[in-house]
């Protein structure tokens, strides 16, 4: 037992580095909503300084210049702590003034790739300087053992762990009781708030940066003497930080720190465990640990990070619809097909290499790109099909064909076990959960000699069809073209299926979850079951190239498919455009080992400096271009066709023109259930109706039947309750009680089965995907209707919605290009494809002007004649009054009043919430 | 005579470049005087405030105080000139307590957290409370008191009443007279109970579609409910109604 003892406290070490990493992750994501993947890589620059301090040099972090500048001898361990973390506070200060500030308002993701490019240039930038020589770093504490409860334990881990407890007292006394501490957790809660308090976010954030620093800082000092300096492991010691940092929900910092701790120690004793216990496996086990605790909270607990109350806007960038495949795709052939023909030796490797970089930079774009879903294990994926190639071909002695296709399913499997944790979480955790699958896939089995084919690497049989030998071949031949030929038709195909997916029905699915979770649901889409398909399709492609990867290379090693080289492949997918498919196939040209790469490197001799580029330009991608570089040709192409082509006239047009589109032949629908018996019969009831955030009551005890073929009004002053009501109803909110559409109690349901089930809805804020053009996202919203209907039925309908709602001239626009009031009669096409039962509006009007408000409203008669019965919440008085049967008006939650447009405009009470108290009191009576 | 405080000239402001949600609105506002800025949803009375207050950058137009023209777009300066914003989803830090909210407003010239305990003695008995604990009558309170704070010139108040009982406002609205009116300060409302706000303020401007289409002193529009009620129920009120 108390070797156990002995191999937990061994892990204090460690333990205490995650805690301080955490704790600079806590800082930084409180005052500026950045999760710093960075953190490690900022603990392994201050610790190179420091070393090389003790040595008497100081570091240079400038490429051209002398590494190190002589300080006149070593210096002693005191100026020289205090001259790195002086050092760490000025990184801290820059990289939050020079970069971090500009993306402040971007959305967490954004922000958190910004901070994947930092990690990777600093990371690149030592690697290139200093990398090769070992530093080695004397110890700070001391090294006895103290034997405590009959363990030894090293004083020097002891001393470590009392050190950042120490460290984490000072700092939560720090934000507990400082002016600058409350000031932090107040802008944390509410920038708004701080700004109209006249503190300065901006400020408040660069202090906690420098902060974070230090205190990463000093962990990397710490643990320098302790585990050597290699570039490669601190950077990804934010892995277990950021787990610990989850745990605690990127808020507590105690919480933070034990979980920190616990990761260290339980790695230690798993180390011990895989070597002793015959069972475990030999390898992996350590990274097992902060992969296995994320999972656990973050499944289980399901909670988002909590936001921060700023104003996002920018997304992932525009998705573009692919337009004219045939010619790009037999130009893009013709090109590839020359170059391998007119190209020898290293270069056709080169363009065999792009080529297969090209498929797995393709499954970044369904999974990124489409589903919004960043994952860091798209290298990884790859190798699992590369190692699975191995297996199958040698092992089993699965011929050519198959052998790949089945490795690429394995790759699948996993890749749907790295999509499960997207089920209940959202956004950066899940970026975190495939980092660290990444990470314990590399140990496990990449590295594990027992699995990886030892020193040589796992072989891979060559590839063989009919006799025909598609090898990349050896010798004087090498490469063979006919390989290249074999990659190409595989990027074919793959290009062409995703470019299928775009266009289909099940891209369309996953832009609408990336852009918009909620509106998706409201639609009928399963968001669960369109990201897992995401993963899986995007694994089964990242299978294909790995398993290229490995017949071109004839193994499959653990270098080719390391995390930190699939964060730089992430990083170059970005660049090149990961919303395109375009943008796949630029990432193969500019990846590494790629016709760029080795164009490049002969012309330049900058292979070194690759990793450091691709960094830099990762960050100014994410600030400039979002879309990268392949989205900025197609604006420029659009840009240019604007100019010469024909003009599809103006792209704004005037809200005047509502419904000038519409003709008189549009004015009628056919109808949705021709069944009259239904006419009259309740199909809405809600009863008991109750939505309470924390102590306020936002909904109390709403009750109402809505019958079929009625148009009711729901109104009430601002803060009323009207769009919780609305909430409630279609599943988005928590509420009590009980609704039933039809005979069918629905309260129980997911927003989505409600949708299918035939009520429909749309949002104030509508909700639409700005990438998609109008007849896309109205097709979005057919599956509602039990999903993509391509029939005949389906399409006029959705045509005579078009033409009711003057829209007929414009399906092919993208929506982002449309006015206001435009969008809102999109938003209403979109909840009407699905061809709703009922359907709740909220706000429809909104963005109208009187008149087309007007015209709004008889169009909205047109739906409820084709059967559609209506709920609708409007601030316009003209609309509501003039179109309802029935008006229901809440105040402060609950209802005030209901009845007919007449009662409802003399009834005291309405006037009274509208217009204030005093009025009602003092003139009611009269 | 009173001085004018706050001088602002066709001011235009929007989200969108090219789509003003204010157009070319201008006003006056002198010390101890309250401006009620009506009109129905929609019409431009939160943009139109937090353009004062810095938050969003004006489209054209200049904000002055003290005949000092305000760098526009900074809330930070605007919030250290004296103009000071309560949001309307009043913005406050609910994990701390009462007094942090106070302490970190604190200003030199501004009210004390004891003066503020004054105006609102319900808060005095809550100064531990996490703000996000408090009821929403309370949250209100403290709202305005951390803008006591920070030595306002000019209180932009926005949407006092939402989510609150009617009762509850008609307490809050006096203090606020009270406030203006002892330390001399101006301050403008955006208030949905038209007749709640008229009685307490000295002038009104309203708002529709962004443009300003009457202004006039309070006593006046309070007396002319016909004006007031085309602007919020539409054309179709005021011609049936029977309440007046």
């Amino acid at each position: 037992m108390s070797e156990h003892f002995a191999f937990l406290a061994l892990g204090l070490g460690n333990g205490a580095v995650y805690a301080a990493l955490g704790l600079a992750l806590v800082m930084t994501f409180r005052s500026s909503g950045v999760v710093n993947f960075a953190t490690g890589a900022i603990a392994l620059y201050v610790a190179y300084t420091y070393g090389l301090l003790r040595k008497g040099e100081l570091l240079n972090p400038i490429p051209g210049m002398p590494t190190t500048v002589d300080v006149g001898g070593p210096w002693g361990f005191v100026p020289a702590a205090l001259l790195s973390l002086l050092i760490a506070a000025l990184l801290g200060v820059f990289l939050y003034a020079a970069v971090f500030r500009i993306v402040r308002n971007a959305p967490p993701v954004a922000k958190a790739v910004v901070s994947i490019g930092v990690m990777l240039v600093i990371q690149a930038l030592l690697a290139i300087r200093v990398g090769t020589t070992p530093v080695s770093v004397k110890p700070i504490l001391p090294n006895g053992a103290v034997t405590l409860l009959g363990v030894r334990i090293p004083e020097d881990r002891l001393w470590f762990a009392v050190i950042v407890v120490a460290m984490t007292v000072i700092l939560v006394a720090l934000f507990r009781y400082t002016r600058f501490g409350l000031a932090t957790r107040a802008a944390a809660e509410s920038e708004k708030g701080a700004l109209v308090t006249g503190l300065s976010p901006d400020r408040i954030a660069l202090g906690n940066w420098a902060l974070s620093t230090v205190v990463a800082g000093i962990s990397g000092i710490l643990i320098a003497p302790i585990v050597p300096l290699v570039p490669v492991s601190y950077t990804l010691f934010v892995i277990p930080a950021l787990a610990a940092a989850l745990v605690g929900n990127f808020t507590a910092m105690g919480l933070t720190v034990a979980a920190g701790f616990a990761i260290g120690m339980l790695q230690s004793e798993m180390t011990h465990l895989q070597a002793t216990v015959d069972w475990f496996p030999r390898a992996g086990m350590a990274e097992l640990v902060p992969l296995a605790l994320i999972l656990v909270f973050l499944v289980f607990r399901g909670k988002p990070l909590p936001t921060r109350g700023a104003i996002v806007k920018s997304t992932l960038g525009r998705a573009p619809r692919p337009q004219k495949i045939l010619l790009p795709a037999i130009a893009g052939v013709v090109v590839a097909v020359l170059a391998l023909l007119l190209t020898s030796g290293s270069f056709r490797g080169a363009v065999i290499i792009s080529i297969i970089l090209a498929v797995v930079g393709l499954s970044q774009v369904v999974v990124t790109g489409f589903a919004g879903q960043i994952s860091l294990a798209q290298l990884t994926l790859a190798g699992v099909g590369a190692f699975s190639l191995s297996r199958l071909t040698v092992d089993l002695g699965i011929p050519f064909p198959i052998a790949p296709i089945l490795a690429a399913m394995v790759a699948t499997v996993i890749g749907v076990i790295v999509g499960l944790p997207a089920l209940r979480i959202r956004g950066l955790p899940v970026t975190v959960v495939t980092l660290a699958l990444a990470v314990f896939l590399e140990f496990v089995w990449f590295r594990n000699t027992a699995l990886n084919g030892g020193m040589g690497g796992a072989p891979v049989a060559k590839p063989t069809l009919f006799g025909i030998d598609l090898s990349i071949g050896s010798g004087a031949g090498y490469p063979r073209t006919v390989f290249g030929f074999l990659c190409l038709f595989v990027l074919v195909i793959v290009a062409l299926a995703v470019v299928k997916l775009r266009t289909g029905r099940l891209g369309a699915a996953m832009l609408a979850v990336r852009a918009n979770e909620r509106a998706a649901a409201a639609s009928g889409i399963n968001v669960a079951r369109t990201k897992l398909a995401a993963f899986a399709i995007g694994a089964f492609i990242a299978g294909l190239g790995g398993s290229l990867m490995a017949y071109q290379q004839t193994v499959a090693t653990a270098e080719s498919y390391s995390t930190i080289g699939g964060i730089a492949m992430f990083a170059m997918i970005y660049i090149a455009g990961v919303t395109l498919v375009s943008g796949g196939i630029l990432s193969g040209v500019l990846g590494a080992g790629g016709v760029v790469f080795v164009l490049m490197d002969r012309l330049l001799g900058f292979a070194d400096y690759y990793a450091l580029i691709g960094g830099v330009l990762l960050v100014l991608t994410v600030i400039g271009y979002p879309e990268g570089i392949a989205g900025q040709v197609v604006v420029q192409m659009q840009r240019l066709r604007g100019r010469f082509g024909s003009g599809t006239g103006s792209k704004t047009e005037d809200l005047d023109d509502i419904g000038s589109g519409a003709t008189a032949s549009g004015a009628e629908l056919p109808t949705v259930s021709a069944d009259s018996d239904t006419a009259g019969k309740v199909v809405l009831a809600a009863d008991g109706l109750t939505v309470t955030h924390g102590a306020v009551t936002a909904l109390a005890d709403f009750a109402t039947e809505v019958r079929s073929g009625e148009i009711v009004g729901l109104i009430g002053p601002n803060g009323a309750g009207k769009t919780t009501c609305i909430d409630a109803l279609s599943g988005f909110a928590k509420a009590g009680g009980s609704v039933a559409l039809g005979d069918k109690r629905i309260d129980d349901l997911p927003p989505h089965r409600r949708s299918r089930l035939g009520l429909g809805r749309t949002f104030q804020d509508m909700s639409l995907y700005d990438d998609l053009s109008v007849r896309e996202n109205v097709a979005v919203g057919t599956f509602a209707a039990g999903g993509w209907r391509r029939g005949k039925e389906s399409v006029e309908w959705r045509d005579s919605l078009f033409r009711m709602l003057g829209l007929t001239a414009l399906v092919d626009r993208p929506v982002g290009e449309l006015s206001q009031g435009r969008k809102q009669l999109v938003s209403v096409a979109r909840a009407l494809a699905g061809q709703p039962q009922v359907l709740l509006l909220d706000e429809p009007a909104a963005g109208l002007a009187t008149a087309e408000s007007r015209w709004l409203g008889e169009k909205l008669k047109v739906v409820r004649d084709a059967g559609v019965t209506i709920v609708i919440v409007d601030h316009d008085m003209d609309l509501v009054l003039e179109l309802c049967d029935r008006i229901v008006v809440l105040d402060l939650g609950r209802v005030i009043a209901n009845g007919t447009p007449a009662e409802i405009r003399t009834n005291a009470d309405v006037v009274a919430a509208y217009l204030g108290a005093t009025q009602s009191k003092a003139e009611s009576g009269t | 005579m009173t001085t004018t405080m706050m001088n602002c000239d066709g001011l235009s402001a929007g989200y969108v470049r090219g789509r003003a949600c204010v157009r070319d609105v201008g006003f006056e506002l002198r010390a101890g005087e309250i401006m009620a800025v009506l009109g129905p949803n929609g019409a431009g009375k939160t943009t139109l405030l937090i353009t004062l207050a810095g938050l969003l950058t004006p489209l054209a137009g200049t904000v002055e105080l003290d005949g000092v023209r305000i760098k526009p777009g900074s809330a930070r300066t605007a919030s250290k000139a004296g103009i000071v914003l309560v949001p309307d989803d009043r913005a406050l830090f609910t994990g701390l307590t009462v007094t942090e909210n106070l302490r970190l407003a604190r200003r030199p010239g501004g009210t004390t957290i004891a003066e503020v305990i004054d105006y609102f003695p319900q808060l005095g008995e809550r100064l531990d409370v996490s703000a996000g604990l408090l009821s929403g009558g309370e949250q209100q309170m403290l709202a305005i008191g951390r803008a006591f704070m920070q030595a306002p010139k000019v209180l932009l108040i926005d949407e006092l009443s939402m989510g609150l009982a009617p009762v509850i406002v008609e307490s809050l609205l006096p203090v606020i007279r009270r406030f203006v009116d002892e330390r001399q300060v101006a301050a403008v409302l955006v208030e949905q109970h038209v007749h709640m706000a008229l009685t307490v303020a000295d002038r009104a401007l309203v708002l529709r579609h962004g443009e300003v289409t009457t202004t006039g002193a309070a006593a006046d529009l309070a007396a002319a409910p016909d004006v007031l009620e085309r602007a919020y129920l539409g054309h179709a009120a005021g011609t049936d109604s029977v309440v007046y």
